[in-house]
């Protein structure tokens, strides 16, 4: 993993694609996903699409980074408060992990 | 996302296969989630990782007319939701019996299924929930009816979206759809029920986990009073969303509770042999309240 697949920017860049093909009905082609995107609020993504996007995350990245395990860390107002940025984190710092081991 | 048809529906799944060196030979649980707003996200997002990390086989699925499964306009009697169930196992290979996590209406589905295919059980562990009898059928029914009534009216989203936001009252406003565009108020209520006889002859390890506040807070022991093994567990301060809201120690009861069934692995076949027989072995009765 070098550290430009690993940078936030090619990160936001992969999973707010990856949000766009999950909500894809919902219309959200010219919305802006920042770090700062609430999940709940601002794109009203339902538990269940979490779980596809899970999926997407472990197709493109493999299982070191696992979304439902990062989910079931959390307490239910936490994952109402998560925010694109979160994930992103989480994201980044699994690969970077895995990168080092 | 897993698709497969079963039982005539394409039903959406998930699976995690147990981190151990044989998942082959490890325990399964499938987790069968609740009714209305409910769909396998409640458990794929809480119970699921830590389960699989553990050594356990995971499955979860949406129910008929739920998440990402068909809504058939017709078929939501108890007994459609169990031949499901069975039919997804089938397709799955699933082989040899499963613990079944049911959350609310999931676990009325874990006892009927339980009744019929005591064989493909190995013990259910029902959070908040009551097997399909006589009384709960009248209670489903009234409170469908009520549910269905109050979603024909505009200000029920309105008082939703005021006093939880705008994100519950999309998901209000989608059960509303499936009460209104299905026959499950009709369907559901109607079983089929079990008799008194028919619940004691379910011989399966029980756990029946409660919130203090649940729905059986007038009578939490009775599921326990009725059935030959089941272990009551009363959360304190908890209500109906024990599962969402104490998922933590719901995975700390939950994983030792299966882990303790197979210490040898030919042994979880003798015991739900037994278990189905009525001949609980010492292990399991270590486990009863």
């Amino acid at each position: 993993m070098t550290t430009t697949e690993a940078s936030q920017e090619v990160v936001l860049r992969e999973i707010s694609d990856m949000l766009r093909k999950v909500l894809d009905e919902q219309g959200l082609d010219d919305t802006e996903i920042t770090t700062e995107t609430s999940f709940h609020e601002d794109l009203e993504l339902e538990s269940i699409d979490l779980v596809a996007l899970t999926g997407l995350i472990a197709e493109r990245w493999g299982e070191s980074v696992n979304l439902a395990e990062f989910m079931a860390e959390k307490e239910i107002d936490e994952v109402i408060a998560l925010k694109v940025g979160d994930l992103v984190d989480y994201v980044v710092g699994s690969l970077r992990a895995n990168a080092g081991s | 996302m897993g698709k497969i048809v079963a039982n005539g529906i394409r039903t959406h799944f998930q699976r995690m296969p147990a981190r151990c060196a044989d998942a082959r030979s490890a325990p399964t649980v499938v987790f069968i989630h609740g009714l209305g707003t409910d769909s396998l996200a409640s458990f794929y997002l809480t119970l699921a990782a830590p389960v699989a990390a553990a050594g356990i086989n995971m499955i979860a699925y949406d129910l008929r007319g739920h998440g990402r499964t068909d809504r058939p306009a017709t078929g939501y009697r108890v007994g459609d939701f169990v031949d499901d169930l069975a039919a997804l196992l089938d397709e799955l290979d699933v082989e040899g019996p499963v613990h079944l996590v049911g959350n609310s209406f999931g676990g009325t589905v874990a006892f009927s299924y339980a009744l019929a295919h005591p064989h493909r059980v190995a013990s259910i562990i029902s959070i908040e929930a009551e097997p399909a009898t006589e009384g709960w059928g009248s209670r489903m029914s009234q409170l469908l009816r009520y549910l269905a009534h109050e979603m024909t009216k505009e200000s029920t989203f309105a008082d939703i979206e005021a006093k939880s936001g705008a994100h519950h009252a999309k998901l209000a406003r989608n059960a509303a759809d499936k009460f209104h565009t299905t026959s499950i108020v009709d369907d559901l209520p109607t079983g089929p029920l079990m008799s008194v006889p028919e619940l004691m002859s379910i011989r399966c390890p029980v756990m029946s986990v409660l919130g203090s506040e649940g729905l059986q807070a007038g009578d939490p022991h009775l599921l326990g009073s009725v059935l030959h093994n089941c272990r009551t567990v009363i959360m304190q301060g908890q209500d109906h969303s024990v599962l969402v809201d104490a998922h933590r120690r719901v995975r700390e009861l939950l994983i030792p509770w299966v882990l303790g069934m197979h210490s040898e692995i030919p042994w979880l076949y003798e015991a739900a042999e037994a278990a189905a027989l009525g001949t609980a072995p010492a292990v399991l009765a270590d486990n009863v309240a």
